[in-house]
């Protein structure tokens, strides 16, 4: 059921959202005119806080797939439809879906790496500051800190889970660059991955005040022939008094034991 | 993985005996921040407390007396103690005031927790299991976040956060529980008074298994006494684990804004069912 309606919601989104070629385009001031009516933080940022959750399938699979056993049918949210795999690496996606029972970092719980943190099934809070918004993810509680002081990336190598993001503003629309990945993290359940050399750069503007456009370019010159993106709608939670949970799923096989067993 | 701590115990020990020279060969100590007293208040009407927080003297070895593995380590190697006063500052005597049985089960994992022979043998931190309320608060550095009607909490190690409504909504349903509970907060002057419930009491205090149940309740105190201090008070009541309510006293400074990089736990552990059969059995000790 909230399925359903999520995807009920979705489709009304995209309906209402600006035109794909000023969301793409990334044109502050048309979008701005545009969104006259989305909160603000007193300097005059749209404001992103508050609790987000993706109502999507691009966990499951970030293309169009038909439904299977215990996954749901899904929409892709990869513009064209495709990804442009280098065709070595091709062949390493296929060993990965093969492998993925084992192979995925979601079946070993550990921290998701971005954007997959974005469309996994959970709630997520922004906290938006002038000079950093912190984001605090429900699943395994992961957080992220986008610096938009105009700070630079850290100096690499570095390998990051979850990357090092650092943020501007371009009219509404937050953009924030992220690098310094590992190749660990996938981007869904069916192997599609990154190497080290991934670089992602998110952006985010309020359609309205509950719905966000999320758009993520994908960056990875050792995988791709080229960038691709995705596009997503982010919801805001509204149920009264919603709040994050714990999703630590690492440590479900050892919650038994403690305090005691037993007792 | 205790060649691990050790070997983490070691580089902090390192980094400790290192820093002082390094900062007297500048010839002066490191500043104390602060912040103009009394505090300047947040567009919704708080103290502006917002900054990064540390213990003094930190660390989670143990809280009677208070001690931090850096500084167990540092006993072992020297051979002098740190004589450490207890956290606890209620009761008078400074000790946790167990009911018979959890003092007994609180003991025998003291006695063990180097030399585990069962899962439950091993500290949750070393399982990378949320530390929770209060052992987050002698961790060793947080940062204090006050958007609108609320109090936010967020660590570097383990990555753990809080989100502290301040809007006086109830509790969520006691079937629910949490690794840091349901806190629900209010200011009272400078200090922040939390109510936290349904915890999951999936952590424990301390390395030498100190404990409280999934039935306890803590009231804790976050008290501002001036731009650079904080006092952070959490008083445990638990009748099924302890005969009364008692309470521990972690003494806080503010820190230098600086930014908490990825500190991940759990990821790269290739086979940790693995690691943990290796200590039941015959090879006992090999892990």
């Amino acid at each position: 059921m909230l399925r359903s309606s999520g995807l009920l919601c979705l489709a009304v989104a995209l309906c209402l959202s600006p035109s794909p070629a000023s969301a793409q385009t990334g044109d502050g001031d048309a979008q701005a005119s545009e969104n006259a009516g989305i909160p603000r933080t007193r300097d005059s940022k749209p404001d992103l806080s508050g609790i987000w959750q993706a109502l999507n399938r691009a966990n499951d699979d970030l293309l169009d797939h038909s439904a299977s056993e215990g996954v749901p049918a899904g929409l892709g949210v990869v513009e064209g439809g495709e990804i442009p795999y280098r065709p070595e690496a091709l062949e390493q996606r296929q060993k990965n879906l093969a492998n993925r029972e084992t192979r995925d970092t979601e079946a070993t719980c550990y921290l998701p790496g971005v954007p997959r943190v974005t469309y996994m099934p959970f709630p997520f809070q922004i906290i938006q500051m002038p000079d950093v918004t912190t984001i605090l993810y429900e699943y395994v509680h992961a957080t992220r800190y986008l610096y938009t002081n105009g700070s630079p990336h850290p100096e690499g190598p570095i390998e990051w889970w979850m990357g090092d993001s650092r943020g501007h503003w371009e009219g509404d629309t937050l953009v924030v660059d992220v690098v310094h990945f590992g190749d660990q993290t996938w981007f869904d359940r069916t192997g599609n991955f990154h190497s080290d050399a991934l670089h992602v750069v998110e952006r985010y503007s309020l359609l309205d005040a509950d719905h966000i456009n999320y758009e993520v370019t994908i960056e990875d010159p050792k995988v791709f022939t080229r960038s691709w993106k995705m596009r997503m709608i982010l919801y805001r939670h509204r149920e009264p008094n919603f709040q994050l949970l714990d999703y630590d799923c690492y440590a479900f096989e050892w919650e038994k034991y403690y305090p005691y067993p037993g007792r | 993985m205790r060649l691990h701590q050790a070997a983490v115990a070691l580089a902090m020990t390192v980094a400790l005996v290192s820093l002082p020279a390094s900062v007297s060969g500048q010839g002066a100590a490191p500043e104390q921040p602060t912040a103009p007293w009394p505090p300047a208040q947040t567009p919704d009407g708080q103290p502006d407390v917002q900054s990064v927080w540390s213990p003094v003297g930190g660390g989670t070895q143990s809280l009677d007396p208070a001690m931090s593995s850096n500084a167990l380590f540092q006993e072992r190697v020297t051979g002098v103690g740190s004589r450490n006063p207890s956290r606890i500052v209620d009761p008078p005597d400074g000790h946790i005031p167990y009911q018979p049985w959890a003092a007994a089960l609180q003991q025998e994992l003291e006695a063990v927790y180097e030399t585990p022979t069962r899962p439950e043998h091993i500290d949750t931190q070393t399982r990378c299991m949320g530390p929770g309320v209060p052992r987050l608060y002698y961790f060793p550095r947080f940062r204090i976040l006050q958007p609108a009607d609320s109090v936010v909490f967020v660590w570097d190690e383990y990555h753990s956060f809080r989100v502290i409504p301040l809007d006086g909504r109830p509790h969520i349903g006691p079937n629910v529980k949490l690794y840091s509970g349901d806190g629900r907060g209010r200011w009272e002057g400078n200090t922040l008074v939390v109510d936290t419930t349904n915890l999951n009491a999936k952590s424990r205090l301390d390395v030498v298994g100190d404990f409280f149940s999934d039935n306890a309740q803590i009231e804790e105190r976050f008290i501002f006494i001036d731009g650079a201090t904080m006092h952070y008070e959490a008083t445990i009541t638990d009748p099924t684990v302890f005969t009364r309510p008692w309470t521990m006293r972690v003494v806080q400074k503010r820190r230098p804004d600086e930014e908490f990089w990825e500190w991940a736990c759990h990821e790269g552990e290739r086979d940790s069912a693995e690691s943990s059969s290796q200590i039941v059995g015959s090879d006992a000790g090999r892990n």
